[in-house]
């Protein structure tokens, strides 16, 4: 039984990131153009929009893949105008992406070690020699990986090479990786992509989880209505690279644009 | 080396005895987080001493139930010993058990605590609490997801430890107080309340007693010569009675490590990792084992391949007469030395088995041919036979007199009787005290010169000594026309194949016998990948013709084999279907340890019987079945029958087609 | 009849008859075969991290080598020229990655790879520039390798081995195992490996691409030096050295071209067999085996394994 007043909007805090007029474009063709909107401390936001919205490229704005010709991102109270790979990971923002973006020759576990490299800080030399301080952050990082195996049920294929893992595993293991980063903003590009029906339950599992557990702000790209109207606190919906509507599950969904645009008959 | 163990007759008494004699050695490990943690007996018996404080400061009384749901876990084991500790009685229930089946024997057992394994268990057991006025407290081993659940009534495992340990520190008396209380533990007070899982009607709680669980282990311990230096791994379901038996009591009176193993998907892995000297496993797990070793054979190079037949060969020439100590001439000990640097050894080796003494199998006959292949290659293994009423060991097969189509002899001190009807009788040391709450039943089971009717029809083989089973006393019927039908026996010659599964078989008062029959998914979906059979499900694969034919010639073969005896050879099989879904213990189809519960099967297809004898070529049937999570949809399918030749038979009692 | 006596039989016996010569050919092998693997394993580094095949490899080792002799003809002392030298490899790594791999990242890796072919010229011209064309002495004794032989009887015979190939030997083996220790246990090394695996992976993991592809570079340069000065104290430091280069191709076939112990076996397969074949067959065939039996080999391979021995074979669910 939940205990009586754990009121869900509890542990929803101040703006965490926001993207302010966000324009991108590739050549000729514009693939978002003058988005804003902002992500909350530990909710769950999603974006959603029909497929060439821009949705993917709004993450990889956020994330540093993509520079956009104009806007700003303003995350943890700094701004910027770009953000790059290296300081979205440093800062705390840790990604998956719709392909899954694996480290295929190695195992599940060492795919989600690699999740840990920002946090070793250990002298080069002495790992060399494997001495010291290198064994103790050696084992630190690997409790911490494990507790993560732990919470995914993925101790069976820990040392399964990914390639041979079938997607739904990937998958897992790649937010595995992502949470081995211990992030503040987690991205997840459709997590959900080919997944049936038991391992969507899963997912959405693990998802709320992370986002209770952990205390982990989630963005995410989704296009089972089902799975973003259970999930989410708030929604974004974009559409031809235009943010059209911007608010809670219900709100979104009686919107009349996003109905035309995207749901069709209103659910 | 024989144990001296029978001087404690219960069980926290034997914990004593162990942290004094076995103090540093392993009793328990645990593969967690991916590292084997370890507790040695001296540690055991001080965390199982602080958590009978704990409990006994929440309330729990001599003479209480406390119920135990969970899969292998040191916390379950540790609370075991801990009510026993007290006086109280442990009732383990199935981990897998539906909330319903949970809800009937908290209730019938009357349980006020349960100890349990986590978030699952948990919210199993609140969905029925309405069910179960006198529960009190819920104990819990893993607090994932628990932490913001309303604690009133809910506790954890590690919080209660803790809290019984400050008070053993604060309170000198209290110290005391668990000693004598460990003192005034009764021999012949019920150590334990093991649920049957009853193939027919509901469970029955079987009442054993300390000094009884004792005295048969301590009897089998003997006989294999287990000691403190041995490792075994629980992977079997807690609440059955071989684990209780096999790696609880066996290894409280050896001092021997239980394993643990992190979760079920691991298992086989962690088997591997741990090297256990004693193992169990049902014929389905060993045949499971060797048909996914003969899958990745056929996928391996030529050369390979090669290699393997020719020393499984050599093995099944001389592997099993070195087993037994029997003379084997020269060339055959240095062929099959090399096939144990090149074959058996790796083999043994990937299964985990490399280091195991002694290995038993038992609940179901076992394939002859499976039965062999893991002796020639070296595995000492062997069956016994039982039940939980027996407190499992009724036969077992000494070293040297090892036969795959008998159970044994009668296991040390264990006396055996055939009734006139063919029903297999005992009285063993470890034998039960009663059903639980249910003196009819238990006088209904037992004769009157105190036997304990088994309910399986046997025979001693003459020219063995060992006791043959042929089925259940009550399930060998009559065709119409008198012949004898067991239908155990046809059933298990044709699950020796790979590729079935399961099996039903009818024919009770019927004109024919007919069968109904589950493909093993791994062997046709492996062999459907080699042959480029396409399917979307299992039902698709069920139903290939391609499958049938293949299927066809299993049954035309145990038809065979069934015309060479003159009793059963009317009772080959007429007529066969495939069923589009696997028989599930969630639905009912099987008891929780795989075995079929015949009644139910043939209400739930009737729609199939039917059809399977008015002469149909298919049939449609609907069934409701239970998912993993609990809610319930239906699979319907045209399920196709096909008609057998019957071999013909020297006497005259061939059917007509 | 004869030919087939002359193929099959003949040089066995010969191998029989004197297998002291035997020996040194299999010695001389060796050498060169550890030599060819020093530079395949320039290639193999640079391909495994950054995807790029290092046409300039080769050049990287003539123009380490030749900095390195530069520096000493100038008065500088022989081990501090050596310092000197690597940082200047350092410098080049740096250099190669700010202005040729920055700028060309995300293009297909044709680009990078005609990139490294301007790189090539780029670093002959520069060469040529500051240390003159004509052909150089290497400053063996001075960098304290040992000069001369040891001569080993053996079987009737004797065994001539030179010091500084001895020497060489053990040299590469340091490197190689240093290098396979670096890749496997360290943070870095496994930061390496993720980055040949998966560019996008290794981004979002926050490993900093830039930083892996100095490192990476110069380690080759490093091991081009290496090379240099082993290659260049067997024979002279000349602008002819990049045409060894070219050797390491076969090697790279045979080996993997992702794959240092693919490298090395690769190497001394090549090199062993080179020898072996010029010394026994060669005379049936016509002496120039050494020159294609490399390529005839790596063909086979081409054909048959493609991945090489120890190259990774793509494992994929599709």
């Amino acid at each position: 039984m939940r205990a009586p007043d754990d009121s869900p909007k509890a542990r929803i805090g101040d703006v965490l990131l926001s993207v302010e007029e966000v324009s991108l474009a590739f050549g000729g063709v514009k693939a978002i153009s003058g988005v804003s909107f902002d992500i909350r401390q530990g909710e769950i936001r999603a974006i959603i929009g029909p497929n060439g919205a821009g949705k993917t490229s709004m993450l990889n704005v956020i994330n540093g893949f993509y520079h956009p010709q104009q806007g700003r991102i303003t995350f943890k109270g700094q701004t910027r105008s770009r953000m790059r790979p290296y300081e979205a990971a440093t800062g705390g923002i840790a990604r998956t992406f719709q392909n899954v973006a694996l480290f295929r020759g190695m195992s599940a576990l060492d795919n989600i070690m690699a999740g840990r490299t920002l946090k070793m800080n250990v002298n080069f030399f002495w790992q060399l020699f494997r001495h010291g301080p290198a064994v103790r952050e050696e084992v630190e990082h690997r409790r911490f990986v494990e507790e993560i195996i732990d919470f995914l049920k993925i101790q069976d294929i820990r040392r399964t090479p990914v390639g041979r893992l079938p997607y739904g595993l990937q998958k897992r293991v790649e937010l595995g990786r992502a949470l081995a980063m211990q992030p503040e903003l987690l991205l997840l590009d459709e997590p959900m992509a080919g997944m049936n029906l038991e391992e969507k339950e899963d997912m959405s599992r693990f998802i709320l989880d992370v986002n209770e557990y952990y205390g982990t702000t989630i963005a995410l790209i989704e296009h089972d209505m089902g799975v973003v109207m259970d999930l989410s606190d708030r929604v974004v919906v974009l559409d031809h690279g235009e943010k059209i509507a911007d608010g809670t599950p219900d709100e979104v969904k009686r919107n009349q644009a996003v109905i035309d645009a995207y749901l069709g008959v209103a659910h | 080396m024989a144990n001296n163990a029978a001087r404690a007759d219960t069980f926290p008494k034997l914990l004593v005895r162990n942290a004094v004699e076995f103090a540093a050695r392993p009793a328990m490990r645990h593969k967690d987080l991916g590292i084997w943690q370890s507790w040695s007996w001296s540690e055991t018996l001080d965390i199982v001493r602080a958590y009978a404080v704990g409990l006994s400061r929440l309330g729990l009384k001599r003479g209480d139930t406390v119920a135990i749901v969970g899969s292998n876990r040191p916390k379950l084991y540790w609370s075991i010993l801990a009510a026993q500790t007290l006086g109280a009685v442990p009732v383990p229930v199935y981990a897998d058990a539906v909330a319903d089946e949970l809800a009937f024997v908290l209730k019938h057992a009357d349980v006020r605590f349960a100890a349990v394994e986590d978030q699952e268990q948990v919210d199993k057991i609140q969905s029925v609490l309405e069910r179960l006025p006198n529960l009190e407290w819920m104990f819990y081993d893993e607090p994932r997801g628990l932490r913001d659940y309303d604690h009133a009534r809910l506790r954890s495992m590690d919080d209660v430890i803790a809290d019984g340990r400050k008070a053993l520190a604060a309170d000198a008396t209290l110290g005391a107080w668990l000693d004598s209380e460990i003192a005034a533990t009764k021999g012949s007070d019920p150590s334990i309340i093991l649920y049957t899982s009853g193939t027919t009607g509901t469970s029955k709680g079987v009442v054993l007693s300390g000094e009884r669980s004792i005295a048969a282990a301590t009897d089998t311990v003997n006989f294999d010569h287990l000691d403190e230096n041995d490792v075994a791994l629980a992977y079997l379901p807690l609440a059955w009675v071989g684990d209780h038996y096999l790696n609880f009591a066996q290894g409280m009176v050896a001092g021997f490590c239980t394993a643990c193993p992190e979760n079920a998907e691991t298992a086989m892995a962690d088997l591997r990792e741990i090297g256990p000297t004693f193992y169990f496993a049902p014929p389905r797990t060993l045949e499971a084992l060797l048909t996914r070793v003969m899958i990745r054979m056929e996928d391996a190079s030529p050369l390979k391949r090669r290699i393997f037949h020719y020393f499984i060969g050599v093995a099944r020439q001389y592997g099993e007469r070195i087993l037994n100590g029997q003379s084997v001439p020269l060339k055959g000990r240095i062929l099959y030395g090399l096939g144990n640097l090149l074959v058996y050894g790796p083999l043994k080796n990937v299964l985990g088995f490399s280091r195991v003494r002694t290995a038993y199998t038992a609940g179901e006959a076992i394939g002859p041919d499976l039965f062999a292949f893991y002796r020639s290659i070296g595995l000492n293994l062997k069956q016994l036979y039982g039940q939980t009423e027996a407190f499992l060991y009724v036969t077992c097969q000494p070293d040297g007199a090892i036969y795959s189509d008998t159970v044994g002899p009668a296991a040390p001190h264990v006396d055996i009787k055939i009734a006139d009807n063919g029903e297999v009788l005992f009285k063993s040391p470890g034998m039960f005290t009663g059903y639980f709450r249910d003196d009819d039943k238990t006088a209904e089971v037992m004769t009157p010169d105190g036997y304990v009717k088994t309910g399986d029809a046997g025979f001693f083989d003459d020219k063995t000594g060992q006791l043959k089973i042929i089925d259940r006393a009550k399930d060998v019927g009559k065709l119409k026309d008198g012949t004898l039908f067991a239908p155990k026996y046809i059933e298990n010659k044709l699950k020796f194949f790979p590729n079935i599964r399961e099996v039903v078989a009818y024919g009770d008062g019927r004109d024919f016998v007919t069968v109904m029959l589950n493909i093993d998914l791994t062997a046709v979906g492996s062999w459907a990948e080699r042959n480029n059979v396409a399917y979307a499900s299992y039902q698709e694969l069920a139903g290939h013709p391609l499958v049938y034919d293949m299927l066809e010639k299993n049954v035309a073969e145990v038809n065979r084999s069934l015309a060479q005896d003159k009793m059963m050879a009317g009772a080959q099989v007429k007529r066969f279907l495939v069923l589009h879904k696997e028989l599930d213990a969630d639905d009912g189809e099987l008891t929780r340890t795989q075995k079929v519960r015949r009644g139910f099967v043939a209400e739930r297809y009737a729609p199939l019987i039917t059809a399977l004898y008015d002469g149909s070529s298919e049939a449609d049937i609907s069934t409701q079945v239970t998912f993993e999570d609990g809610r319930k949809g239906v699979i319907s399918a045209r399920v196709k029958i096909r008609d057998m030749k019957v071999e013909p038979v020297a006497a005259a009692m061939e059917k007509a087609a | 009849m004869n030919i087939l006596y002359a193929i099959f039989i003949d040089p066995f016996v010969q191998m029989g008859t004197a297998p002291d010569l035997l020996v040194q050919t299999l010695w001389d092998g060796l050498v060169a075969g550890v030599l060819y693997a020093l530079i395949a394993l320039g290639f193999v580094l640079i391909f495994k991290a950054s995807g790029v095949f290092n046409f300039a490899q080769g050049i990287m080792v003539v123009f380490a080598a030749l900095t390195l002799v530069g520096l000493h003809e100038k008065g500088v002392p022989a081990y501090i020229a050596l310092a000197i030298t690597v940082a200047v490899m350092f410098g080049l790594a740096v250099g190669v990655e700010r202005l040729m791999l920055r700028p060309l990242v995300n293009q297909p890796d044709i680009i990078l790879f005609m990139a490294t072919f301007g790189l090539t010229y780029f670093l002959i011209g520069l060469g040529e520039l500051v240390f003159g064309g004509n052909p150089k002495v290497m400053i063996a004794t001075e960098l304290g390798l040992p000069k001369g032989t040891i001569d080993v009887n053996m079987f009737g015979g004797f065994v001539s081995l030179q010091k500084i190939d001895i020497a060489a030997t053990v040299i590469a083996s340091v490197m190689v195992a240093t290098l396979a220790v670096f890749f496997q246990k360290t943070r870095v090394g496994r930061a390496l490996r993720a980055v040949a695996d998966s560019h996008k992976a290794a981004l979002s993991v926050g490993i900093s691409l830039e930083q892996i592809w100095v490192i990476v570079w110069f380690a080759a340069g490093v091991v081009a030096l290496a090379t240099g000065i082993m290659w260049g104290a067997r024979s002279e430091v000349s602008f002819a050295l990049q045409i060894i280069a070219l050797k390491a191709l076969p090697v790279l076939i045979l080996g993997g071209f992702t794959s240092i112990p693919g490298a090395i076996v690769g190497g001394l397969i090549i090199g062993i067999g080179e020898k072996l074949g010029e010394f026994y067959w060669g005379p049936l065939l016509g002496s120039g085996i050494e020159s294609w039996l490399a390529y005839f080999i790596a063909l086979l391979f081409l054909l048959y394994r493609p991945q090489g021995l120890f190259g990774e074979k793509i494992i994929e669910r599709i």
